[in-house]
């Protein structure tokens, strides 16, 4: 199989095929890649330490009436995806694989190939299953507190919103199974701001468990602002990770199996930070800053502290101002260009609290093992137009499938896409 | 195709974009006109008159007044209600029946009546601590300097006293939706003196 793989890209066409992508790749990098000023650390502003009601500061802000984008809860037809405004490196083709989900987020697959995608204000759990040339979906449940983080294990889908966890005991034998509630073993805490959940099983068998900031910026409580972990049926919670604002994304590397995620910078700062984060845990309980320390060692303007940065993990890689870095996985298909094997995609849904948008795009990141080095090229762009600062879609999450092909979910419209890559 | 319809007016595509300056702001005020039919609105509006009050009669106590509400913001609420995503029983009742169609012109119709009129007056001393936290909090950003509000955030110059100060416990306490969690998250560890403060200054703006 390797031979035969590398017999076949060293034959002319794929040299091409490769140079094409390589140059697009660059296209798009200096194109879309945030090129404008790094934050630079701030003189901690002394009578902004009693700041309460989030650090929301608008005047700090290019346009300070910003506000969150509102969201889109009825249904896109496939006549009104703009398919053709998407672009990808050469030799990438993308397709609309599925629609008709208003909200449609984060991602799981289950083993026998069904995909169930979370959602958060319609409070809906979609069930997707491959017919082959189309997919059929249903509502798998609904009306719940924005059921954001779906993971599967063992035969069994987990399904959590931010107040209730649900476990569907082998669900692809018996669609009709109704849901075990786990949400008393789990107790999560009952702030909704920034708790829509991502979750994962890690390589441990653990599932992996956002409990984010109940606020932009604040000192919460101990229970917020963290990663967890759980046995499967919520027992022997430990923190894996302090000082996370929030994060929507996160994967095991397919070499070290330790977790990367993303985790999104406060608002009300400035227009071009903190940037969002990538980040790497090599050891359990680490802390990654919030609230004092942002991004790459930025001060917080509203919660000045002495040495803010001192014990705090940087990120492996600043992912842009006010992005919205969520969903992430490493590649380890066989279908896209061999350089691709161990990169981590990342959806960005695009800024809000910023004068002129940013991301709408699906990252590349490429990194060593140990988190050096990471370079951020724009993969999957076009779903915002930078001459008119409007955007038609967001995407929120990435999963690639057994065939090597990654699907992406894009909230805006309801739809999935899925990336392949024509050798 | 109800559905549709509000689909594409609720959409980003046609939010225009002004050019001031260094300034862009986004200005709903050139949004694409509405297809709403405001007099159809009208006729189904009977079925919310009997609480939220009409032009010559004020709402029931408790309860917002709509007229010249933000249009979008009506939209998105009803159709949260209808949906049992946000949850209040009497809403959920009248509106079990009613389309995106009759959503979006129940909407046009109360976005097209005159906001009411700040009362004025009220207690000086509360309205200036709630005018401080107000600016404090930079309720404005998002409301805008008036708080007339925009798109999905709503108009709160000039609503009932009561309904201001319940809603902003219900998000702080986590017992109100919004069509996001920025209300939730502002509100967080703000004391109920400091709500009912801005809720007096908002009601008497």
């Amino acid at each position: 199989m390797k031979s035969h793989l590398s017999r076949f890209l060293r034959t002319p066409l794929v040299k091409t095929l490769a140079f094409g992508a390589l140059a697009l790749t660059v296209g798009y990098s200096l194109a879309q890649q945030f090129v404008g000023p790094q934050t630079k650390p701030h003189t901690p502003d002394q009578a902004a330490g009693q700041t309460k009601g989030g650090g929301f500061k608008p005047e700090r802000m290019k346009n300070p009436n910003l506000f969150p984008h509102p969201p889109r809860m009825t249904v896109t037809a496939p006549s009104e995806i703009p398919l053709d405004r998407i672009k990808v490196p050469a030799g990438f083709q993308v397709e609309l694989w599925a629609h008709g989900m208003p909200g449609v987020r984060m991602m799981t697959r289950g083993s026998k190939g069904t995909i169930w995608a979370g959602t958060r204000i319609i409070g809906r759990v979609y069930e997707i299953k491959d017919k082959g040339a189309t997919r059929e979906h249903r509502i798998l449940a609904e009306k719940l507190t924005q059921p954001n983080g779906v993971a599967f294990q063992g035969g069994n889908l987990y399904v959590m919103a931010i107040n209730r966890v649900f476990r569907y005991d082998g669900i692809e034998d018996n669609p009709n199974v109704k849901p075990m509630e786990l949400t008393a073993q789990f107790k999560l805490p009952p702030l909704v701001h920034h708790n829509w959940k991502f979750i994962a099983f890690g390589p441990d068998s653990r599932l992996y468990v956002q409990v984010g900031a109940p606020c932009n910026i604040c000192e919460p409580t101990e229970e917020y602002a963290q990663i967890r972990r759980y046995v499967a049926d919520g027992s022997n919670m430990e923190v894996v990770a302090r000082g996370v604002r929030n994060t929507v994304g996160f994967d095991f590397h397919p070499q070290t199996g330790e977790l990367w995620f993303t985790d999104n910078g406060r608002d009300w700062m400035s227009d071009n930070g903190p940037q969002d984060e990538l980040n790497r845990v090599s050891r359990m309980g680490q802390n990654f800053g919030f609230p004092y320390c942002h991004a790459q060692g930025v001060p917080d303007l509203d919660y000045p502290k002495k040495d803010p940065c001192k014990g705090v993990t940087l990120p492996v890689a600043l992912m842009g101002p006010h992005a919205g870095a969520l969903g992430m996985r490493f590649y380890s298909g066989a279908m896209f260009p061999k350089d691709y094997v161990n990169s981590i995609f990342v959806a960005r849904r695009g800024s809000w609290n910023r004068n002129v948008q940013f991301g709408y795009d699906v990252a590349n990141v490429r990194a060593t093992a140990d988190g050096r080095n990471a370079k951020v090229t724009p993969f999957m762009t076009g779903f915002l137009d930078p001459k008119s600062n409007q955007f038609w879609g967001r995407p929120v999450d990435v999963l690639q499938l057994p065939d090597g092909s990654l699907l992406v979910s894009d909230e805006q419209n309801g739809a999935i896409y899925r990336v392949s890559y024509k050798k | 195709m109800p559905r549709l319809d509000t689909a594409r007016r609720l959409g980003v595509r046609r939010r225009a974009v002004l050019l001031g300056g260094v300034l862009m702001l986004a200005a709903s005020s050139v949004c694409a006109q509405s297809k709403a039919d405001p007099n159809r609105g009208a006729a189904k509006a009977i079925a919310c008159a009997a609480c939220h009050g009409t032009p010559e009669r004020p709402p029931l106590a408790g309860m917002p007044t709509l007229a010249g509400q933000q249009e979008q913001f009506l939209v998105l609420q009803m159709f949260l209600m209808r949906e049992g995503l946000r949850d209040v029983p009497q809403m959920a009742g009248t509106l079990k029946d009613f389309s995106d169609r009759d959503l979006d012109d129940v909407a046009a119709y109360y976005a097209s009546q005159k906001p009411p009129r700040g009362e004025g007056g009220g207690n000086p001393k509360l309205r200036a601590s709630g005018a401080a936290r107000a600016k404090g909090m930079a309720c404005g950003s998002c409301h805008l300097g008036d708080y007339s509000g925009q798109r999905q955030v709503p108009r709160i110059a000039g609503q009932r006293e009561d309904y201001l100060a319940s809603t902003m416990k219900a998000y702080r306490d986590n017992k109100r939706v919004g069509t996001d969690t920025s209300m939730n998250g502002l509100l967080y560890q703000v004391s109920d003196g400091d709500i009912e403060a801005l809720a007096h200054y908002l009601a008497h703006h």
